[in-house]
């Protein structure tokens, strides 16, 4: 008993001590988003607010989660005392791995995060670990909850997708201060960073540490790298009639790799589809592509080359092709961009207004915008676009589409031509939208511009004169301008 | 009887000049001869019980639900009762009331014409109707006019009539194919539920058949009028149905100054660009996309795709509706600035049947190693809601893109039944069949001969459209897997491949 007792006093005061001692080294940040009108891509939606409580690290630089600094116009750290407010902008920012490095705009700013107590980054942590969440409250107080480390899993917090090492933590948290993000301290450094919590679970989301490592140490590059990919589709091979066809044998595990990118790093190690993957760096996964992690328990195979190697470094890769064992060496770089991507944060939309045509560059983004069922709801054609990319991949670096019709005089006709893929305007193939907007600076000869479409009809006309007077009258009407050539 | 009704009509109109000069005659006599005269058609004018078993394309070795409606019909030749399709489809039995009769009388269906919506009906024994008047068909009614429905609709047991007058004429989609669109009339009359198949009268004679209504908007009545009455009783006169022909061309308007000036088009020329023209239909060998149609049978053809006939404004195809398989139609066209003129000879596209509802088929089906596969149609994709974007892709290019020329079937996986040897398998429900054992699947007699070899593989490998993996199916073991699949889920018949 009499030891109980002691144990609980020292816990107080200690719990009283790292709330003085953390105050210092967290900084609020507010931000002001706003994104573009995937339909209207001229204009910006109405700007949104978020808030969230950062950690603050050396140099004066804040690390905060990409959700927070998404197509941002005005960055403002916020000290918990209502002292300073200083106006900040991004030093690096990764949307897959979803973190975001900030330093404050001016001299005096810099001077000021300076005096903060900064935070180190934490080794990894082990299953049941504890951990505190720290919330810094409306009135400026300091609010420490403890949690456990329930589980370790790959998980993709902001863009669907893309998946990093994140600790599950069981914590009963309260809303205070309504903040988007936490630092998640252990032993007074920087553990993560929350990113989301489950009231009926009881369960957050914390980015892990090597993660924020290694997004750190690319942050310090000229240019920041990225995390790399190896460039393959992947299933399962639990279906033990799959595994007698591949003749796998029945105590081991695997991946079967159904699909290779080109130029991809497992492309130029020579994969194939229709290789088993059997280990990864030594480490040998099992059926679901799961490994035996150091204290973490099992672990997806994505962790040994997101998160685990930087862009650059070579690792081995075991296979099996056609039930025969090879091994082969893979350099890790970054996953090519196909002509459709997955998302264009930060980056404008490139658009062409035409004569009341409005052409557009797919990306997931857009076809996202369509709703919680844009896989059902948005045009048909756009998804199997989507789909299938490799389809509509030859000749192409983006795929152009008219996104929308605006009912003009040089429009009549073409109401119906909605989402309908552009491939060459006056003889010229259409690759991106700089070559769509080359292609209409050419004056063809009889004053008409030639469409060429992938639908029906398969060709149609846009008078020269006409539509550049339509153009005028848009601009005087309140199109801000009338195309985007750079992101 | 007949005669009697013509007779009775007579005076009804002497009497009316009598009027003019002598004291009129009693109210009495005049409205019992009209009343004599409109009750005299009641008894042609019959009420139709159908009893039905419906298909089931969700479980399709399974015999259907048992169902059933009643409508509306009436006689309009010797044991020729005329009606909708949708009140007879999948039909089991038949039986027909006569007006003032409770006796049912059997019948049975003779044509059915499911792209029009229009039956004939015939019963086992004609006699007790044999005195009775035969319903003329007239001409399509002007707007404004009046009409009446006669028939038994919901709300009662016995004959019902309503009146109303022609609100407009207009080519629609017919509901019950969900792929056919003709001429029709709306009416303000009310037309509800049993009121299907029966006749719409104006000055004694039928102007068209009830058949749909509007349910989200007020009095909006519809009625097949007598242009397509007329032609499915002139199809079926060789003694079977032979569905409406195609043109098989896509239009687009000619509304675009620049595209008009592309093409050299003043202003008031006509014409109608050609946007498609469908692989192996009426005039695939004849038109090609990028011609401009300015006549049809010697009608101008519109910059819109319209034509004017009898003073009436309608789509081109209006032509092509009055029209037979093997019938002749003249085409004019511009192609490359020159004017040509071909004839093209009619003919029907069965392909097309792929986007209209089936009905009085059974679902064709086959199961190995509890994978059921079932050809994709419209009544497949309401059955099994299916979304996957490869199956949406091949479901509307299946006709546009030529599809169908290869794969005249297109077999979707539709359900795994779980068995040991088909366990992981469940997540690849709604796919299409690519190929199996590296053969392209054409059809359902294929896909079956490929998977019931006399030699069996090792290993069964069925690749799906858009999916990461085939699917493997182990043929050891597959007959043991089979039985007792066919035990458990009761799925008695392996398969039916015909219909």
């Amino acid at each position: 008993m009499k030891s109980f007792f002691t144990l609980t006093i020292v816990l107080a005061t200690s719990f009283g001590a790292m709330a003085k001692d953390v105050a210092d080294s967290v900084i609020r940040v507010a931000s002001t988003l706003q994104s573009y009108n995937p339909s209207q891509p001229w204009e910006k939606t109405s700007p949104h607010k978020r808030r969230a409580l950062a950690a603050v690290l050396p140099n004066s630089q804040v690390l905060t989660t990409a959700e927070m600094v998404t197509n941002a116009n005005f960055i403002q750290l916020e000290s918990a005392n209502g002292e300073h407010q200083i106006p900040a902008r991004v030093v690096a920012v990764d949307y897959e791995a979803n973190l975001a490095l900030l330093t404050p705009n001016s001299d005096q700013g810099i001077k000021t995060l300076g005096q903060f107590k900064a935070l180190q980054i934490a080794s990894p942590a082990h299953l049941g670990d504890t951990v505190n969440i720290v919330q810094i409250e409306d009135n400026g107080m300091t609010l420490i909850t403890e949690g456990r480390i329930q589980s370790v899993d790959v998980a993709a917090s902001f863009v669907p997708g893309h998946f990093f090492l994140n600790y599950q933590v069981k914590a009963s948290m309260q809303s205070a201060a309504n903040s988007f993000t936490l630092p998640v301290l252990k032993d007074d450094k920087l553990l993560g960073l929350l990113t989301s919590y489950s009231s009926k679970d009881q369960l957050v989301e914390i980015i892990a540490p090597e993660i924020i490592t290694a997004f750190l140490k690319d942050a310090k590059n000229h240019v920041y790298q990225g995390f790399p990919s190896l460039g393959i589709g992947t299933t399962r091979t639990t279906d033990t009639h799959f595994r007698d066809w591949l003749q796998l044998s029945s105590d081991k595990g695997g991946l079967f790799v159904t699909r290779v990118l080109p130029n991809s790093a497992a492309a130029l190690a020579g994969i194939k589809k229709g290789d088993v993957l059997t280990s990864i760096s030594g480490k040998p996964l099992d059926r679901r592509g799961y490994y035996q992690a150091n204290g973490y328990g099992q672990l997806f195979w994505s962790h040994l080359i997101r998160g685990s190697h930087p862009i650059g470094s070579t690792i081995k890769l075991g296979l099996l092709r056609h039930g025969k064992p090879l091994e082969v060496s893979a350099t890790l770089k970054r996953a090519p961009e196909g002509i459709i991507p997955s998302h264009t944060y930060d980056k404008a939309p490139r658009f062409l207004v035409k004569g009341g045509l409005v052409f557009q560059e797919l990306s997931k983004s857009y076809l996202q915008a369509f709703g919680e069922n844009w896989a059902t709801r948005a045009p048909l054609n756009l998804l199997d676009a989507h789909n299938h990319p490799e389809d509509y991949e030859k000749g192409r670096k983006r795929l152009v589409f008219i996104s929308a019709v605006i009912p003009t005089p040089a429009t009549l006709g073409y109401e119906s031509l909605n989402s309908v893929i552009v491939e060459q305007v006056n003889g010229q193939e259409i690759q991106d939208l700089p070559s769509l907007i080359a292609a209409f600076k050419t004056t063809p000869e009889n004053g008409i511009h030639t469409l060429k479409l992938d639908g029906q009809p398969e060709t149609i006309y846009l008078d020269s004169k006409v539509s550049d007077t339509v153009d005028q009258s848009l601009l005087a009407r309140g199109l801000p301008y009338l195309s985007r050539d750079t992101q | 009887m007949k005669v009697l009704f013509t007779c009775a009509t007579a005076l009804v109109g002497s009497l009316h000049a009598q009027d003019a000069v002598k004291a009129p005659p009693t109210q009495d006599h005049h409205q019992t001869t009209e009343s004599a005269s409109k009750a005299a058609i009641y008894k042609s004018i019959v009420r139709i019980e159908v009893a039905s078993q419906v298909p089931d394309y969700k479980t399709p070795w399974n015999a259907g639900r048992f169902s059933g409606g009643t409508g509306t019909g009436f006689l309009i030749g010797k044991n020729k009762f005329l009606t909708n399709a949708h009140v007879v489809s999948n039909a089991r039995r038949v039986l027909i009331t006569m007006h003032g009769s409770s006796r049912k009388h059997p019948a049975r269906v003779v044509h059915v014409a499911h792209d029009c919506d229009l039956a004939i009906l015939e019963l086992v024994d004609f006699r007790p109707f044999a005195d009775l008047s035969y319903l003329e068909i007239g001409t399509i009614p002007k707007l404004e006019s009046e009409v009446r429905v006669i028939g038994y609709p919901m709300g009662g047991e016995r004959i019902s009539v309503t009146r109303g007058v022609v609100s407009r004429i207009d080519f629609r989609p017919y509901a019950h194919s969900r792929s056919d669109s003709h001429l029709v009339v709306q009416i303000d009359a009310a037309i509800n539920p049993g009121n299907s198949g029966g006749p719409v009268l104006q000055d004694g004679k039928v102007a068209g058949v009830a058949f749909q209504g509007l349910t989200q908007a007020d009095n909006t009545g519809y009625m097949i009028p007598t242009p397509v009455i007329d032609r499915f009783l002139k199809d079926i006169e060789d003694g079977s149905y032979d569905s409406y022909a195609d043109l098989g061309v896509y239009d687009f308007a000619l509304f675009n100054p620049a595209m008009r000036k592309a093409y050299n088009l003043q202003p008031n020329d006509p014409g109608v660009l050609v946007s498609s023209v469908t692989s192996g239909s009426s005039s695939s060998d004849t038109l090609k996309e990028g011609d401009i149609l300015t006549a049809i049978d010697g009608y101008s053809v519109d910059s819109s795709g319209n034509i004017t006939i009898a003073g009436e404004r309608v789509n081109m195809n209006e032509v092509i509706e009055r029209k037979f398989a093997g019938d002749k139609v003249k085409l004019d066209f511009t192609r490359d600035g020159k004017n040509l003129s071909k004839e093209i000879t009619l003919k029907t596209f069965p392909p097309a049947s792929m986007y209209s509802v089936q009905y009085g088929k059974k679902p064709r089906y086959l199961i190995q190693g509890g994978l059921v596969f079932q050809p994709l149609n419209r009544n497949l994709y309401a059955a099994h809601k299916l979304n996957n974007p490869r199956v949406r892709r091949l479901f509307s290019e299946y006709v546009k893109e030529g599809i169908y020329k290869e794969r005249k079937d297109i077999l979707i996986l539709t359900r795994v039944l779980d068995d040991p040897i088909n366990s992981a398998l469940s997540k690849y429900i709604g796919s299409a069949v690519k190929s199996i054992n590296g053969v392209d699947i054409t059809d359902i007699h294929q896909a079956h001969e490929l998977l019931n070899p006399a030699e069996p593989p090792e290993f069964f490998e069925i690749m799906l459209e858009g999916q990461d993996r085939p699917l493997i199916l182990p043929s050891k073991g597959l007959s043991e897997a089979n039985q007792r699949i066919s035990e458990n889920y009761g799925a008695h018949k392996a398969n039916n491949l015909t219909n």
